[in-house]
């Protein structure tokens, strides 16, 4: 069943190159949303009671026995829901109305093909299947970027691609040094989870650790090693940057979470408060960039920075301790970190597909020359204000079920950090209340008058989403039943 | 069950928004229909005794209960708002209406919320709500920029204050592995320091006291039915509210009663300062709520929390009434200057039913108001009689401003006026019920009032000596008489000359400003200067140094280095020359290199093993 959710949109996405071109986008959202049905089917048949096996809906197919890599697909909670949220952010960004620039069949076929790498880095439980995901993941995006982007688009996707194919080169030297020390050699994910091959080697485990939050902190991306994610986004095409916020930078955390806290939790838990420090200097650092910036997308982007930096502040407290030390406070870091992302995929999603809409209607993302659109674009300004508050970590909305999460778990593990941490929400509420203002209040410029308001499908699909993230936000029950299966296992709960 | 008590309003609120369409009648109709079934419900809750939980997950349980105190709040909100909201649908701008009433909706169900939450959880999430619907109510005339910066600021200064309760969340949840009020009476040592601390910032935040009392005069650019509905029931009540309903907890810390009293005695001494140099009705409001705030500050410090709530009735009867009354009256001059109003013969109905507030403000016995102003003074003479005293000050200095208050907008004007603009019919209706409220408190004065009140919500209340009542009844004709003086010689005191600089409370807004908000954009400009200049030059710089290594030729590195670095700055090599070629069209040079990489990988793995 797994395998079909990557195995469909991957041969959709050869196939639609034959599909006629104006049928392309319809026949496209259909391929799209099978895996999303898919997945939830994979949710309703998930066991979350006590004593259900961690991984689910495990599928295992031998590949290079002699190295122990085979075709392994499998779920927990947590890859679960964010796979389920990735899928969902897929099918709105395809069924989205864009520019495709006279090539509607590769368009749709890179998007495919970007689904199905996506979803196979979460669904994946072969580590060497994850790194060949992920890489072709960044093929996928490189040509979005490069070929349907605006401005500067082959430049920033160059750097894009550059920049984070050197995190995974990164990624591999830790992956090779981590199964060599295994023996027999396996790539298995739940084999390296259960031996914990580094445990007791300091410094072997200590490179190690270092090439994996290199290589998936660039992606996540943490201060410093952000810089390439504001040009990448500026000169994206709107749907592209939503899955580069929404499912992409998910693989960095995701990638923690799933590799070196589980695998060498000892080593993980050894640096996890240096770890916790990089993540409060990502939430503030990039809250205070974000203010300062004049330009609707790069504000946005760097935002991203600090709401991943709030889902690493989780992941690092709740691998602070191994054992089952501060577990109660622990799991709902975690738990935290995972709804963060889950909820950022949702809200960062919209807020890029809404900025889509600006490059679409004004060619200009300087928020400056905005002003008064709620004037002529009140379901335009309807949902950026939801996706801003969500955004700003308001209650009622999923952004403060992750934010609170992380914060009162971190609190019990490392009060400092996360006291500090609470800053960044004070300086996002600033920054997108004076985003808001600029764009939507106040007069409106001549230039702007003919702005034209969100369209019928447009609507939809952003009222999809936000409907999500006010049910996340009212009754999460259903995603943290999920989400606290897996977690209680992580932090070595009951 | 107890949960509809918020729901009702809150599910109301978008039904109107989308069913109700733009004619007043039926928006009146409606709001006072929901906010009457609220009312009701609220009473029904109270007598009923009602509770509710609903589980996030194993550790997050949102909670709901009323206690005695709770139960007053919860039938007071409603009770304010009807009037307030009724008043709206016949008053504001047609344009936005809809939306606005929503709103208010909106609020009254987050600042139920609020008051029947019985967890720390629950309370942060009305908490912020009624944050964010202060925001949208104070932005609600949006198309004037000023408005929604007014907003921006209302809501990031008291987001300041929320932190403090994130803060407590955290340090209860650690302490107690709940978010319970139930429990927080186990908590000791520095978290219980750390609990009080929050919830004391977050509760002086939200109620506008020093130094965040300055939100209070920005969010005068929204309605005037915002205002008053802000100002009496929900918003800056949350504040005192919240210490009323957490004061056994907060009392456990031997320095919350201090500090909450030095913090009420300035903000009323200083606020009371303020008000009275105010040339203009609303904002002299605005200002006279911080000082009315401080007082119940002052006397939950003091330790009497009962007292407290007794003044946040009737301050929430008196305030409502003169907003509203002021909201007519800045109909009819255009404007909130005072010096260009005197609308005794104008607008003759509505300068009485004024004069029930303004004299409920003043503490002139015996309506309701001054008794409870009693109370507070009597509350702080156990505290000290230099306490008690400087709170006399300060009970001259309100009877000085509403004086000046209401004289100004409703006393006799010397030339000829013009007709009122429109027959207020409604409008005066709803200023009458908030006046009847305003006389009927002044029951409290009758002799079982006092066991009354301690039998049947178990408030503990001072007992009032005779020097304390003389010596504010004397306090109260020196203010009333100072107020008469301002009025009718210097009108626009306060708007200019010397004291204009005083005016925006002393200064403080400037303070913050050159504090807080210029150095935060600052750092945040040279922050971004450094990500772009320094971060992402050294990213470039080693791009580029990586280009010339591709450049004279790998080969050489080749004989230099041999094993995994080798490996990975060949890749980085090709990587960086095979993308740019992607640009030339040469995609397949990239396939081409996977399956060499895989090649390369296995051989690799294969030499490990």
């Amino acid at each position: 069943m797994l395998t079909l959710t990557i195995l469909v949109p991957l041969i959709g996405a050869l196939a639609i190159l034959y599909v006629n071109e104006d049928r392309c986008r319809k026949v496209a959202c259909v391929l799209g949303a099978i895996p999303l049905l898919l997945l939830i089917i994979a949710w309703i048949g998930f066991d979350t009671g006590a004593g259900a096996p961690v991984f689910q809906w495990v599928e295992s197919y031998p590949w290079i026995p002699s190295l122990g890599v085979g075709w392994r697909m499998g779920v927990d909670g947590i890859a679960l829901a964010i796979a389920t949220m990735s899928a969902l952010l897929f099918v709105a960004t395809i069924a989205w109305p864009a520019e495709t620039q006279g090539r509607p069949r590769q368009y749709y076929a890179w998007f495919l093909f970007l689904e199905a790498v996506s979803l196979g880095v979460f669904l994946t439980l072969d580590l060497l299947l994850f790194y060949v995901f992920f890489d072709l993941s960044l093929v996928g995006l490189f040509f979005l970027i490069g070929r349907w982007g605006h401005g500067d688009a082959q430049r920033a996707a160059l750097k894009f691609f550059v920049y984070t194919f050197a995190g995974s080169l990164a990624m591999l030297l830790a992956i090779i040094a981590l199964v060599l020390t295994t023996d027999p050699v396996t790539f298995d994910m739940r084999e390296l989870i259960a031996r914990q091959p580094l445990a007791g080697m300091d410094v072997r485990g200590a490179l190690v650790l270092l090439g994996f939050v290199i290589g998936l902190g660039i992606k996540t991306p943490f201060v410093p090693l952000h810089t390439w994610l504001p040009p990448a986004h500026v000169d994206a095409p709107g749907p592209a940057s939503a899955i580069l916020a929404g499912v992409l930078l998910k693989m960095g955390t995701y990638g923690l979470i799933r590799i070196p806290f589980s695998m060498m939790s000892a080593t993980f838990a050894r640096y996890a408060f240096a770890l916790g420090i990089v993540a409060v200097v990502s939430i503030l650092w990039g809250a205070l960039v974000a203010m300062a910036q004049r330009d609707l997308k790069r504000r946005i982007a760097y935002t991203s920075v600090n709401h991943m930096g709030y889902s690493l502040l989780g992941i690092a407290a709740a691998g602070a301790l191994v054992g089952g030390g501060e577990q109660a406070a622990r799991q709902m870091a975690l738990t935290g970190a995972t709804v963060e992302m889950v909820a950022h995929g949702l809200i960062t999603g919209s807020l890029f597909l809404i900025c889509g809409v600006f490059w679409q209607r004004g060619r200009e993302y300087d928020l400056q020359t905005y002003g008064g659109l709620a004037q002529v674009a009140p379901r335009l300004t309807g949902f950026a204000v939801l996706a801003s508050f969500a955004s700003l970590g308001l209650p009622g909305l999923a952004g403060f079920v992750a934010e609170l999460q992380i914060f009162v778990g971190t609190f019990g593990v490392y009060p400092w950090l996360a006291a500090i941490g609470l800053v960044g929400i004070l300086i996002t509420a600033a920054l997108f209340l004076q985003m808001l203002q600029q764009l939507f209040f106040g007069e409106l410029p001549a230039r702007w008058s003919d702005f034209s308001d969100l369209g019928r499908v447009e609507t939809r699909l952003l009222a999809v989403l936000a409907v999500l993230v006010v049910v996340i936000g009212i009754y999460p029950v259903w995603l943290l039943t999920l989400i606290n299966s897996t977690t209680a296992v992580l932090t070595g709960g009951p | 069950m107890l949960w509809l008590l918020a729901l009702i309003p809150i599910l109301a609120a978008p039904a109107v928004f989308l069913r109700a369409g733009e004619r007043r009648a039926t928006l009146g109709i409606a709001a006072a229909g929901v906010l009457a079934a609220t009312l009701a419900l609220a009473i029904w809750a109270a007598l009923g005794g009602w509770s509710g939980q609903l589980a996030w997950s194993g550790a997050l349980r949102l909670q709901v209960g009323l206690t005695d105190f709770s139960a007053v709040m919860a039938i007071l909100v409603p009770a304010v708002a009807l009037p307030v909201v009724v008043y709206a649908t016949a008053h504001e701008d047609s344009q936005g209406l809809k939306r606005l009433i929503a709103l208010l909706l909106l609020f009254v169900g987050a600042m139920e919320l609020l008051v029947i939450a019985a967890d720390l959880l629950t309370l942060l999430i009305g908490w912020e709500l009624v944050g964010a619907c202060s925001w949208a109510l104070i932005s609600h005339r949006w198309r004037d920029a000023d408005n929604p910066a007014a907003g921006r600021y209302a809501f990031v200064a008291t987001r300041l204050g929320d932190l403090g309760l994130f803060l407590a969340a955290m340090a209860a949840f650690t302490g107690t592995r709940s978010f319970a009020f139930a429990g927080l009476g186990q908590l000791d040592g520095p978290l219980q320091q750390l609990l009080v601390f929050g919830v004391l910032l977050s509760a002086a935040a939200k109620s506008g006291q020093v130094p965040f009392a300055p939100w209070l005069f920005r969010a005068m650019a929204g309605p005037t039915s915002v205002s008053a509905l802000l100002h009496a029931a929900t918003m800056v009540a949350a504040g005192a509210y919240l210490l009323i309903r957490l004061h056994p907890v907060l009392d456990s810390a031997a320095w919350f009663g201090p500090v909450t009293i030095g913090i009420g005695l300035v903000t009323a001494l200083a606020g009371g300062t303020v008000t009275l140099l105010q040339p203009h009705a609303k904002k002299l409001l605005a200002a006279s709520t911080s000082a009315q705030y401080g007082l119940m500050f002052v006397a939950v410090g003091a330790g009497y929390p009962g007292v407290a709530l007794a003044h946040m009735v009737s301050h929430a009867a008196f305030k409502a009434l003169l907003f509203l009354g002021a909201g007519i009256a800045g109909e009819q001059a255009g404007s909130f200057e005072l010096s260009r109003m005197r609308f005794a013969r104008t607008l003759p109905y509505v300068t009485v039913l004024s004069a029930a507030g303004a004299l409920a403000l003043a503490g002139v016995p015996p309506l309701g108001a001054a008794w409870t102003k009693e109370a507070v003074i009597a509350a702080a003479a156990h505290a000290g009689p230099a306490l008690a005293i400087a709170l006399m000050l300060a009970g001259g200095l309100s009877a000085a401003y509403a004086m000046r208050f209401q004289y100004s907008v409703f006393g006799p004007g010397d030339e000829a006026e013009d007709d009122a603009k429109s027959s207020y019919r409604l409008e005066t209706v709803m200023l009458a019920l908030l006046a009847v409220a305003c006389v009927v408190l002044g029951a409290l004065w009758l002799p079982g009032a006092r066991g009354a009140l301690e039998q049947g919500f178990g408030a503990n209340l001072p007992l009032f000596k005779p020097w304390e009542t003389i010596g504010s009844l004397i306090a109260l004709a020196a203010g009333l008489y100072a107020g008469l003086l301002v009025a009718r010689h210097d009108p626009a005191l306060g708007g200019d000359g010397a004291l204009a600089a005083s005016d925006d409370w002393l200064g403080l807004p400037v303070a913050i400003h050159r504090l807080v908000v210029a150095p935060t954009s600052q750092l945040a400009q040279y922050s971004a200067r450094f990500d772009d200049h320094v971060i992402d030059y050294t990213v470039g710089r080693i791009a580029a140094a990586a280009t010339a290594i591709a450049q004279t030729g790998w080969h050489f590195l080749e004989r230099l280095a041999d094993g995994l670095p080798e490996g990975s700055a060949r890749w980085v090599a090709l990587g960086g020359e095979d993308s740019r070629r992607l640009q030339t069209g040469l995609s397949h040079h990239y396939f081409a290199l996977i399956a060499i990489g895989v090649v390369v990988l296995t051989l690799i793995l294969l030499a490990g093993s």
